[in-house]
C-alpha cells in the first residue's frame, strides 16, 4: 500500500474512532475544565506573577522586576554578606523552610507508626468497629474545634501538663506560648487528628494480606514478631508508600492547625510556608513575593514526590 | 424553535429596560463594614440618616472584623461595586489609594474643624480620600464596686504609671480571686503608651522606649496583679468578657468598650458600676496624653453612585451623624463642646466628673503612624512582643531584635 492508501484506510475507520474519542472526551471535559480553571490556569499565573512586583488592584500596575522577588525572600544580599546561617536564623523564608521540614520529619513517621499500630490493634480484638469509630472520628470532626480544644487542654495549668507534672516532670509553661513546645503542639495535634484516617487504609491493606501467607509463616515456625516483620510489614509497603507520599505534601502545605492555635508564634516558631505565603499575599499585598514563595514550595513538593516516585520500586510488592 | 428564543429574548430586553426606572425612585447605599449587626453605633448611624434622608437605603455588607482588611481587600481586587468601604486601619486607606480603589473626595466647602487634624492621616498628597467618623483613643476602666469593697482610692485623671501599678498590686486579692489590673495581649495593651509623648512612633526604628512598660507588666505579672499572657493566648479569653467578668479591678482599654459596657449593663450581662479614667502617663508627659486610631468611610471608584455616597460619609464624619454615633457611647471623630454633651448624656454612662473629665484628653497620638514600610514593621514588632510576652526572651533581648530587624529592613 502506498502512504495515501494507508491514509485513506486510517480516515475510514476514523468515523467510529472519532466518534468514540469524542464520547470519552466528553466524559473528560467537566474534571478536565475544573482542573484547567481552578488548577492550571492559576499555577501559570502564579508562576508569571512571581517575577512580577503587584500590589494588588489595577492590572496596569504590574512591574515587572524579573527574579528581584526570589532576591528579596532568599536575602540574597545579605546572605552573601553574612553567609548561609543567616538565612536559616534570621530570613523569614529561612525560618518558615526550617520549621516545616521539621514539622514534616517528624509527623511523617509518627502519624505512619501510630495508624499502624492502631490498625494492627484494631485489626482483630473485640469491639473493633466500636473503636475504630472512636479513632476515626477526630478526622471527621471540625478543624477549629479540635485545635480550640487541644489549645485548652496544653494551657499551663491544663490537663495534659498536670498529667506530666504528676509523672515528676517539671514542666509549667503552656505549650503553645513556648518557642520549643509550640511546634510540638500542631505536630501533637497534626498526628492525633490524622492517624484515624491512615488507619483505615492500614486496615484495608490488612485485610488484603492472603491468609496462607500467614499459615505458611506459621508452618515454618515464625513467631508473631518474626511474622509482622518478614510477612505483614513487606505485604504492606505500596500502602505506606502511598500514605507517606499524601503524607508529605499535606504536612508542606500545613496552615490550619498553625493559624488557629499559634498564629506561627511565639515570635517565628511555628512560622510555615503557607503562613509566610498569607502573611505576604494578604497582609502585606505583595502577591509578586507571594506567588515567589509558592514557587518555592511548589518546587520542594515536586522534588520529594519525585524523589518518593523514584524509590516506588522498593516499594513494590513484587 | 428559533423564533420562539428571539421573541423570548426580545421580551427579556424590553423588561430589563423597564426596570431601571422603578429601581431609580428608592436609592440603596451599600455600605462595606465589620460586625453590623453587634455594633451599636452603625445601628444609630442607620437609622439616623435614612430619617433625615427618605427614600435613601444604607445596606450593610457585614465582615468578620478580624477578616476585615484581607475580606476588603479581596472584594475590591474583585471589581466589587459597593458604594463605601469602611476603614479599620489608616494603613488599609493608604493600601487601597495607592491600589486605584478610593474615589478622591472634593471637600471644597467642607467644614473638617471638628476633626482636629486627624484627618490628614486620611489624606494623601494634599487630596482627602476618607472621611473620619469615629475617633477613639484609650482610657482606664475600672470597676468601681471593687475599689469601694476594698475600701481604696479610686483612680484619677492624673496618675503616673508607678503609681497605677502601685495601686493594681494593692486590689490584688489571690483569696478572692481578684486581679488589680488586665492586659489584652495585644500589642498596644502593653506598650503602646511609648507614643503618647507626641514624640515617639512605632515607626522611629528605636524601640528602647517600649523597655519600661514591658518591665512594668512582668512586675505585675510576676506579682499576680494581672492574669498571665500565655494562659490569655491558650484560652483565648477576650478582654470584654474578661472585665465584665466582674474579678478586675483596672482595664486599660479603647474607648468603644464603653458602648460595650453599657449593653452589657442594660443586657444584664455584668451588673456592677464602673467608670473611666485617663490613661496613666509616664513622668514628663502630660496628664490626659492617650493613642487612639480612627475610623472613617471613603467611597469606592467603581460605586456608580458617589454623589449620593459622598452625602452620606460627608452627614457621617459631621455633627449630625457625630451625633448618632455619640447617643450608643461610641466616640464620633467630630468634636466639639455639643458632641462631648450628648456623649456624656447617654444612658449607662457613668455620671461622676472624673469620667466625664476622661472624654476631653489632652493629646491624642496615632497608635500606628503612616509610614514606609509599617506592614512589614508591625510583623516584626509583634513578632518579638509575642516571645517578650511569652517570657521566651527578656524585654532586653527582645528590644534589641525589634531595632536590629527594623533596622535591616531599610538596608
Amino acid at each position: 500500500m502506498s502512504q495515501s492508501e494507508v491514509r485513506k484506510v486510517r480516515y475510514r475507520m476514523g468515523k467510529l474512532e472519532r466518534k468514540n474519542t469524542l464520547v470519552a472526551y466528553s466524559f473528560l471535559a467537566p474534571n478536565f475544565i475544573g482542573f484547567a480553571v481552578f488548577t492550571l490556569v492559576p499555577v501559570i499565573c502564579a508562576i508569571a506573577l512571581s517575577l512580577f512586583e503587584w500590589n494588588g488592584g489595577d492590572i496596569s500596575k504590574l512591574k515587572f522586576v524579573g527574579l528581584d522577588n526570589y532576591a528579596t525572600i532568599f536575602a540574597t544580599k545579605k546572605v552573601a554578606e553574612k553567609g548561609l546561617a543567616y538565612f536559616f536564623n534570621r530570613a523569614d523564608l529561612g525560618i518558615a523552610l526550617k520549621n516545616t521540614v521539621y514539622y514534616t520529619v517528624v509527623t511523617v513517621p509518627l502519624t505512619i507508626i501510630c495508624a499502624l499500630a492502631l490498625a494492627l490493634l484494631l485489626n482483630k480484638i473485640r469491639g473493633a468497629v466500636f473503636f475504630r469509630t472512636v479513632f476515626f472520628f477526630p478526622y471527621v470532626s471540625s478543624m477549629v474545634a479540635i485545635c480550640v480544644c487541644w489549645s485548652f487542654m496544653l494551657m499551663k495549668d491544663g490537663p495534659v501538663n498536670q498529667i506530666i507534672m504528676a509523672l515528676g516532670i517539671n514542666f509549667n509553661k503552656g505549650w503553645t506560648a513556648d518557642s520549643t513546645m509550640a511546634i510540638w503542639s500542631i505536630i501533637l495535634v497534626s498526628v492525633w487528628r490524622n492517624m484515624g484516617y491512615y488507619m483505615v487504609l492500614y486496615l484495608a491493606a490488612l485485610q488484603g494480606i492472603p491468609r496462607e501467607l500467614m499459615e505458611a509463616a506459621t508452618v515454618d515456625g515464625a513467631n508473631k514478631w518474626q511474622q509482622f516483620w518478614h510477612v505483614t510489614l513487606p505485604q504492606l509497603k505500596p500502602t505506606t508508600f502511598f500514605v507517606s507520599v499524601m503524607m508529605v505534601i499535606s504536612c508542606f502545605k500545613i496552615y490550619d492547625v498553625v493559624a488557629i492555635m499559634t498564629d506561627g508564634g511565639p515570635g517565628r516558631a511555628t512560622k510555615m510556608l503557607v503562613t509566610y505565603i498569607y502573611d505576604e499575599a494578604f497582609i502585606k499585598v505583595r502577591y509578586g513575593q507571594a506567588s515567589a514563595i509558592s514557587m518555592v514550595l511548589l518546587v520542594i513538593v515536586l522534588l520529594v514526590t519525585i524523589i518518593q516516585f523514584g524509590s516506588e520500586k522498593k516499594f513494590s510488592n513484587d | 424553535m428559533k423564533k420562539m428564543l428571539s421573541v423570548l429574548l426580545a421580551v427579556m430586553l424590553m423588561m430589563s429596560l423597564l426596570a431601571v426606572p422603578a429601581l431609580a425612585e428608592d436609592q440603596v447605599l451599600t455600605v462595606v463594614t465589620w460586625d453590623a449587626t453587634t455594633t451599636p453605633y452603625l445601628i444609630a448611624q442607620k437609622d439616623a440618616f435614612e430619617a433625615s434622608h427618605p427614600g435613601v437605603t444604607i445596606e450593610y455588607v457585614d465582615v468578620a472584623s478580624q477578616d476585615y482588611a484581607v475580606k476588603a481587600t479581596t472584594m475590591l481586587e474583585g471589581g466589587d461595586t459597593s458604594d463605601i468601604f469602611m476603614i479599620k486601619e489608616i494603613d488599609n486607606l493608604i493600601n487601597w489609594q495607592a491600589q486605584g480603589f478610593a474615589a478622591p473626595l472634593d471637600t471644597n466647602g467642607y467644614d473638617m474643624s471638628g476633626f482636629v487634624g486627624t484627618e490628614v492621616n486620611y489624606a494623601v498628597d494634599g487630596v482627602q480620600y476618607a472621611i473620619p467618623f469615629r475617633s477613639d483613643f484609650w482610657v482606664l476602666f475600672y470597676n468601681k464596686d471593687l475599689f469601694d469593697a476594698a475600701g481604696v482610692e479610686l483612680p484619677t485623671n492624673d496618675m503616673t504609671w508607678d503609681q497605677y501599678a502601685e495601686l493594681a498590686k494593692k486590689m490584688t486579692d489571690k483569696d478572692k480571686g481578684i486581679y488589680g489590673t488586665h492586659y489584652h495581649t495585644w500589642l498596644s495593651a502593653v506598650v503602646n503608651w511609648a507614643v503618647c509623648d507626641g514624640v515617639n512612633t512605632l515607626a522611629d526604628k528605636n524601640y528602647d522606649d517600649l523597655l519600661y512598660f514591658y518591665k512594668l507588666y512582668q512586675d505585675l505579672e510576676d506579682s499576680g496583679a494581672c492574669m498571665s499572657y500565655a494562659d490569655l493566648k491558650a484560652a483565648g479569653l477576650h478582654y470584654s468578657a474578661a472585665f465584665a467578668n466582674g474579678n478586675i479591678a483596672m482595664l486599660p482599654m479603647g474607648y468603644w468598650y464603653v458602648s460595650t459596657l453599657i449593653g452589657y449593663n442594660q443586657d444584664g450581662t455584668c451588673n456592677f458600676n464602673w467608670g473611666i479614667t485617663a490613661v496613666p502617663h509616664a513622668e514628663g508627659v502630660a496628664a490626659g496624653s492617650s493613642f487612639g486610631n480612627l475610623t472613617g468611610a471613603m467611597i469606592n471608584a467603581k460605586s456608580e453612585k458617589k454623589d449620593l455616597a459622598w452625602e452620606y460619609i460627608s452627614w457621617l464624619g459631621g455633627v449630625e451623624g457625630a451625633k448618632a454615633t455619640a447617643s450608643v457611647g461610641a466616640r464620633p471623630a467630630w468634636v466639639s463642646e455639643e458632641v462631648a454633651a450628648s456623649m456624656s448624656s447617654v444612658e449607662g454612662f457613668p455620671a461622676d466628673e472624673t469620667s466625664k473629665g476622661a472624654l476631653l484628653p489632652a493629646a491624642v497620638a496615632m497608635e500606628w503612624p503612616v509610614a514606609e514600610k509599617v506592614a512589614d514593621i508591625k510583623t516584626i514588632v509583634n513578632e518579638e512582643h509575642s516571645m517578650i510576652m511569652a517570657r521566651e526572651i527578656t524585654p532586653e533581648e527582645g528590644i534589641e531584635e525589634m531595632n536590629e530587624r527594623v533596622a535591616e529592613l531599610f538596608e
